[in-house]
This record gives structure tokens, C-alpha cells and sequence, in this order.
């Protein structure tokens, strides 16, 4: 049945109980009437029974009409706002999933069923996408291989040039920069298509906390940056131990990169309720507010124009936050231009 | 040291077998995994280096036969794929190490030559010219001067030492060093050694600790 008919229906269905209401309405004035026909003066009577006719059925009946008309409303309008909820649940991961239909043939049901057909072309669309990734990082591989292959052979056998030698070095040191590039497309395609499993056990993050905190001391080292570590509580993750050390430590190398000269990092691990929550904060310059959700796009770099000079895949805190996820945690970065940068990340701690 | 390289790509294959043969090793190539299957049954290898995807027979399935048919030649698995978890999945099937591409070739020679020596107990006093490392009392030492180092710094050394006269890759000493699964993308690798060095070499003659421009680091005593 369409919303059209059921509409009118349910219309005519609240205006035969108004119309009820008000005709037994009048129907005892009437008969109240004609048992006082013979006290009044005519013209006082009509205007009294008037009024009493208009407050004890005509009120009871505008009244019924108006609730009438809120829950013919709310009814009608009912699978509109659950397709509403429905749809704010939708995301980038779950667009195969199709929306619950009614079944009953009507308009939203048909509109349910419209929208299930997009998201299900969106999600091939997104699919192929991550395909395509997938497949060109794996396709530039064998390339990679060979041209680092014959670099390499050709340094060895050792050029006379001391100026060639110097280029064919460079190429090397690019190329070596391209695979980094593609390990870690590889690593995010992967994830994406669902094919990275994690080894997941009872972990110490405060270990690995204190172990990143060593490293990043010695990567902060060269820019004179100070690492300090503020707070380690005992702690236990449900986790993959090698994931963990590599957000760890693209965290710290981040930190240390987007620094200054002199900066400071600092890092601070606490356990709150059932939620362990790290910190890592540093003294670089800040990134404006516009622009820090977009730190965990891939490639994203930043305010180009100070940042052009640090090296790196761009892909850094893009694995992080998909490391983060894929251990059920939050990641957030936070900062102010010319304050601290803090990037928080909260993981539940493991239930014995 | 005899070893058969299975790769069906012609230009890694030739890369893999020069780099190989400029070692001194003797290279047999066979692009096909059915046919390497058989070469390896019947030859004499004493390391094979494997590519994962074969025409005639993946790598894997080559390997799994290899050992079902009581082979134990050491090998060395190849892959460009990473589908699933082959690092896993080739050690489970009985690979003896595992490279994934784009690999530097010097420490594919690397690895090559220690799957010949797997077999070897490990020492427990290393020398490289004059400089020592007990690993028993964790403790270096050269021209009569201790050296005060950090865990890491010491494991660093003595894989370096371990394997002194042969490049070590990154991602070698990542591995070994670190016990990471992933390169993680930064010059970690680097900084360690350059403040090693600085605790081994300054002060010393000859240096012992060399870049290798594009592969790696050797630690070795003639220059």
C-alpha cells in the first residue's frame, strides 16, 4: 500500500471519531434542550446552547482532531526517521551491508531499496579502488627489485667517475625511498582489503614504552631534542607485539621530525579504568586546526611551505591510526600553532 | 657453496645469479617451479633461493614437496606478494629465511651465504683486528679500552661482528637488532651506527666500521 492511500485512510479514520464525538455531543444538547424548552426567552437560549455546544463537542473534537493529526504524522513519517538512524551508521567499511527494507511496496520502502543499490555500486567502486592499490604496489616490485638490482651492480663493479659514482648513489638512496614508499602502500592496501591478520596476545605496553622511548632518545639525538618519559604505569594490551613497536615508533619518529632544534618530547603512559592512554607530546610548530583532521590522510605533509625539508613516506600516521583501529583504540592528534602538538591514543587494556 | 635460484623474472634472475657469482658462489637458474623441483631432488644444492609465484609450481607447494620428500637443503623464499602471511606461512612450510622484494642484492648474498651456516654453533668470543666482544660477560673491548654500551648497541655490534667481512642490510640488522617484522621507515638504523662508530672507531686506526653506499654496513678489518 503507498504512504498516499494509507494517508487518506488514516485521515478518514480520525475525522469519523471527531465526527462522532461531536455528533453525540450534540446530540445530548439537543436532548437537554427540549426537556428546558419552557424556561427561557428564545434568543438567550440559542445563544447559550451556541456556546455550550462549541465548548462540550466542537473543543473535544478539535482537540481529538489535532492528537489525531500528530499521530497520523508521527506514523507516517515513523520509517522515514528509522532510515535516518539507519543511514548515520553507514561508513567507508560497511556499505555492503544493506539497509533493513519494510517489505510493504511503499515509497521509503522503495527509496530503501534505491539507496541499498547505490551504497552496493559505491562499496565495488571503493573495492576496486583498494584493488588497484594492491595490485600497483605489488606490480611495482619486480621493477623496484631490478632497478636496485642493477644500481647496486653497477656501484660495485665501481665507476672511475667519482662524479657518476656519486649519481648512481643518489638514484639508489631514491629508489630506496620509493620502496619505503610502497612497503608502506602495500602495508595500508592490505589492511584495507581486510589481509593483514594481526598475532594478537596479552602484551606490555609499558615495556615497549620504555623501549620506544630509548629509540626515539637516539633518533631526537642529531636535532638536540630532549625525550622524557613521564609516566609508564604497568600495563597490559590484548595486541600484536610488532604493530604496537611499529605505532610506537612512528609516533616518536614524527615527533621527532616535526620538531625543532632544542624541542622537547615528551611521553606519558596511564592506565584509566579499562583504558590504557598514551601521550606523546612535542614542541614543534603546530599545525592550525583546519588542518588536523587531515593528519591521518595519506601522503598528507602538513603546512607545505616549513615542512618541504623532512623526509619521510607520508604514510606514518596513516599506519598508526590503522594500527590503532585494528586494536579497537582511538587515535587524536591535537595542536595549537606555536604550542604543543599532542598525539593521544587510548587502547583497552587486556581482561584476564 | 652450490645454490639453484628459482625465478621466473629473467632480470632478477641474471641480477640474483651475477651478484651470486661475483661472490663466488656456483648459480644454477631455473625459471620454472616444476622443473627446479626436480633439479633440486636430483642436484647436489647446498642453498636454493625460491621465488613465491612460479609458473608450474608456486613456491610454497615446491617447498612443502621438498620437505615431504625428506630434503632438507636450506632455502631462502622470495616474494613480491604478501597476500596472506607468507613470512609465516614459507618459515611454516620449512624455509629457512625469508626476503621480501624489492630486496638489496647485497644482502641476498648475505643471507645466502648464511644458510650455509646455520648449521655452526655459535661462538661466544668474537674478533674483529683488535677489537673483542665477549658475549658471555657483555663486554667489548679495544686497544685495552672497555666500552660502556647500551643493550641494543651491543646486540648491534655483535651482529656485525658475527657476520664481520659481509654487508649487513637494514633490514637485516633491523631484524636481528630489533626484532621488527616491518622497516619502519626511519633512519633508526643509521643513528645506532653512527654512534657505535663513534664509540669504536674514534680514536682508533684503521677504521673498522664502513657504509655501504645503498646496501648496508660491513664491519671488517682490512680496509
Amino acid at each position: 500500500m503507498t504512504i498516499r492511500t494509507r494517508l487518506t485512510l488514516w485521515f478518514a479514520g480520525v475525522l469519523t471519531v471527531s465526527l462522532l464525538v461531536m455528533s453525540s455531543g450534540t446530540f445530548l444538547e439537543i436532548a437537554e434542550q427540549l426537556r428546558h424548552a419552557h424556561r427561557q426567552s428564545p434568543a438567550a437560549r440559542a445563544a447559550r446552547e451556541t456556546s455550550e455546544m462549541i465548548l462540550e463537542a466542537g473543543l473535544p473534537a478539535v482537540v481529538l482532531g489535532l492528537l489525531g493529526g500528530w499521530w497520523l504524522m508521527r506514523r507516517a513519517l515513523s520509517p522515514v526517521a528509522r532510515l535516518t538512524r539507519a543511514m548515520e551508521q553507514i561508513h567507508e567499511r560497511n556499505l555492503a551491508e544493506p539497509l533493513p527494507r519494510s517489505g510493504n511496496g511503499d515509497e521509503i520502502d522503495r527509496l530503501t531499496e534505491v539507496f541499498n543499490s547505490l551504497t552496493v555500486r559505491l562499496d565495488a567502486s571503493f573495492q576496486r579502488i583498494h584493488e588497484f592499490t594492491l595490485h600497483a604496489s605489488h606490480e611495482l616490485k619486480t621493477p623496484l627489485t631490478i632497478l636496485r638490482g642493477e644500481l647496486e651492480t653497477a656501484l660495485r663493479d665501481g665507476p672511475a667517475d667519482a662524479a657518476l659514482k656519486h649519481r648512481l648513489a643518489s638514484q639508489l638512496d631514491e629508489i630506496e625511498r620509493l620502496a619505503k614508499i610502497v612497503d608502506g602502500l602495500t602495508l595500508l592496501a592490505r589492511a584495507d582489503a581486510g589481509q593483514v591478520e594481526l598475532q594478537m596476545e596479552p602484551v606490555r605496553l609499558d615495556e615497549l614504552v620504555r623501549e620506544c622511548v630509548a629509540d626515539a632518545t637516539i633518533l631526537a639525538h642529531p636535532q638536540a631534542v630532549a625525550v622524557r618519559l613521564e609516566a609508564c604505569a604497568e600495563t597490559t594490551v590484548q595486541g600484536d607485539r610488532h604493530r604496537l613497536r611499529q605505532l610506537l615508533l612512528n609516533l616518536a619518529d614524527n615527533a621527532v621530525k616535526y620538531n625543532q632544534p632544542g624541542g622537547r618530547i615528551q611521553v606519558s603512559l596511564v592506565q584509566e579504568g579499562a583504558e590504557a592512554r598514551l601521550e606523546m607530546t612535542n614542541t614543534g610548530p603546530g599545525l592550525a586546526p583546519a588542518l588536523q583532521t587531515r593528519v591521518f590522510e595519506r601522503f598528507f605533509r602538513g603546512d607545505t611551505s616549513h615542512n618541504h625539508a623532512v623526509e619521510g613516506c607520508g604514510l606514518g600516521l596513516s599506519i598508526a591510526q590503522w594500527i590503532v583501529r585494528a586494536h579497537r583504540g582511538e587515535i587524536r592528534f591535537v595542536s595549537q600553532p606555536g604550542q604543543l602538538t599532542t598525539v593521544t591514543v587510548r587502547l583497552p587494556v587486556a581482561t584476564n | 657453496m652450490r645454490v639453484l635460484v628459482v625465478e621466473d623474472e629473467i632480470k632478477t634472475a641474471s641480477l640474483v645469479r651475477h651478484a651470486l657469482e661475483a661472490e663466488g658462489f656456483l648459480v644454477s637458474v631455473c625459471p620454472r617451479g616444476d622443473d627446479a623441483l626436480t633439479a633440486a631432488v636430483a642436484g647436489t644444492f647446498d642453498g636454493i633461493v625460491l621465488d613465491i609465484m612460479l609458473p608450474g609450481r608456486d613456491g610454497l607447494s615446491l617447498l612443502r614437496e621438498l620437505r615431504a620428500q625428506g630434503h632438507a637443503t636450506p632455502v631462502l623464499l622470495l616474494s613480491a606478494r604478501g597476500k596472506v602471511d607468507e613470512r609465516i606461512a614459507g618459515l611454516n612450510a620449512g624455509a629457512a629465511d625469508y626476503l621480501p622484494k624489492p630486496f638489496v642484492l647485497a644482502e641476498l648474498v648475505a643471507r645466502v651465504r648464511a644458510l650455509g651456516r646455520r648449521a655452526e654453533a655459535p661462538a661466544t668470543e668474537l674478533r674483529v683486528a683488535d677489537l673483542t666482544l665477549d658475549t658471555i660477560f657483555h663486554r667489548a673491548q679495544r686497544g685495552g679500552k672497555v666500552f660502556d654500551l647500551t643493550a641494543r648497541e651491543f646486540r648491534l655490534l655483535e651482529y656485525l661482528m658475527r657476520c664481520s667481512g659481509q654487508i649487513c642490510g637494514r633490514m637485516s640488522i633491523i631484524e636481528q637488532v630489533w626484532d621488527y617484522d616491518f622497516d619502519p621507515g626511519t633512519n633508526l638504523v643509521d643513528v645506532y651506527v653512527r654512534r657505535l662508530r663513534e664509540k669504536i672507531d674514534d680514536g682508533f686506526e684503521p677504521k673498522l666500521l664502513q657504509t655501504v653506499r645503498g646496501a648496508g654496513y660491513v664491519l671488517k678489518a682490512a680496509p
